[in-house]
C-alpha cells in the first residue's frame, strides 16, 4: 500500500495498466509520456517485440515534484497481455496500488477481456491484495472503431464491470480519455493512502 | 459513470492535460497529507497535586488509636 512517508518526505503510488493483449494499455502510457513537459520527460522503458508487443513491461516514472513538501512519484506500468507471460503479470503486480483496465470495445474480444479480468483476479490474489477493495477504474478503449465493431459502453460495463467502479470510454491512440482515467485511479489511490505507523519509518 | 472526452487538437499542447492532472492530483495530495499529519504528542499534563488544605501539618485532633500508640510507646 502506498504510503506517506514523513521521515523522508516521499509519496509513492504504483499503478498498473491490466488488460488484454492489444488492448492499448502501452498506447495509454505512450499518450502520458507525449504530453510530459520536457523537464519531467523521464525514461520510458519499453520492451517490446519486433511486431510492438510488449514482452515484458512498460514502465514511465512520473516524477510530480514536490506537492505540499512531499516529493510524489507515480510509477506507471503495463503488464504482457499475451495469456503466456502470466508470470511477468504477477511480478508487476506487487505491490500494486491501482490498477487500470483497459479493456478492449471490440465485440470479438469480449472472451478475452473476461479472460484477462479473471487473471487479474487471481493475481491479486495470490499477491495477497483483496480483489474488491483495491483502486480499479476500468477503461473501455477503441471506441473511435466502426460502431458495428464494438460493443456498447453499457454493455460492456454490464460484463466487466461488477464492481460498479468508475469507467472511462477512450481512445487512446489519440489521447482521448487517457488523462481522465489517470485522474480517476490516482484519486482512488490517494484516497487510500496511509500515514506510516511511525514516523520515522 | 460518463467520462470527458478529451477535445480534438489538444494533443501536444504544452503539457495541457498534464497540467490539468497536476492541478487536481496537487491538491488532493495537500488535502491527504494534511489529514494525515501526525501530530506532535503533546506534553504529558503535569499531575495535579491535591491542594493541601491551609492547616495542613497542624493536628487539631487526635484520633483515639493513635493516642493508645503513643502511651504504649511510652
Amino acid at each position: 500500500m502506498s504510503v506517506v512517508n514523513y521521515g523522508t518526505r516521499e509519496i509513492t503510488c504504483k499503478i498498473v495498466y491490466y488488460g488484454p493483449g492489444r488492448s492499448g494499455k502501452t498506447t495509454n502510457l505512450q499518450y502520458i509520456y507525449s504530453q510530459l513537459p520536457e523537464e519531467r520527460k523521464g525514461k520510458m522503458v519499453s520492451l517490446a517485440t519486433d511486431t510492438d508487443r510488449t514482452l515484458f513491461f512498460d514502465f514511465l516514472p512520473l516524477d510530480l515534484g514536490t506537492i505540499s513538501g512531499f516529493a510524489t512519484r507515480f510509477q506507471l506500468y503495463t503488464v504482457p497481455g499475451q495469456v503466456y507471460y502470466a508470470a511477468t503479470r504477477k511480478l508487476v503486480l506487487q505491490g500494486v496500488d491501482g490498477v487500470v483496465f483497459v479493456a478492449d470495445s471490440q465485440s470479438r474480444q469480449l472472451a478475452e477481456n473476461i479472460e484477462s479480468l479473471q487473471d487479474l483476479h487471481e493475481n491479486l490474489a495470490d499477491e495477497g491484495l483483496d480483489p474488491r477493495t483495491i483502486p480499479l477504474v476500468m477503461q473501455y478503449n477503441k471506441r473511435d472503431l466502426p460502431a458495428g465493431e464494438i460493443s456498447p459502453i453499457e454493455e460492456l460495463d454490464e460484463t466487466l464491470n461488477f464492481r460498479d467502479v468508475p469507467y472511462f470510454s477512450a481512445t487512446a491512440i489519440n489521447g482521448g480519455g487517457v488523462f481522465e482515467t489517470l485522474r480517476s485511479v490516482a484519486s482512488l489511490v490517494l484516497s487510500r493512502l496511509s500515514a506510516p505507523a511511525t514516523r520515522d519509518s | 459513470m460518463a467520462n470527458k472526452s478529451k477535445k480534438e487538437g489538444e494533443s501536444g499542447e504544452e503539457g495541457g492535460e498534464f497540467a490539468d492532472f497536476m492541478a487536481d492530483i496537487s491538491l488532493e495530495i495537500a488535502q491527504r497529507v494534511e489529514s494525515l499529519n501526525p501530530k506532535p504528542k503533546a506534553p504529558p499534563a503535569e499531575k495535579k497535586k491535591t491542594p493541601a488544605p491551609p492547616d495542613a501539618g497542624l493536628i487539631v485532633e487526635w484520633p483515639n488509636i493513635a493516642d493508645r500508640m503513643i502511651e504504649e510507646m511510652r
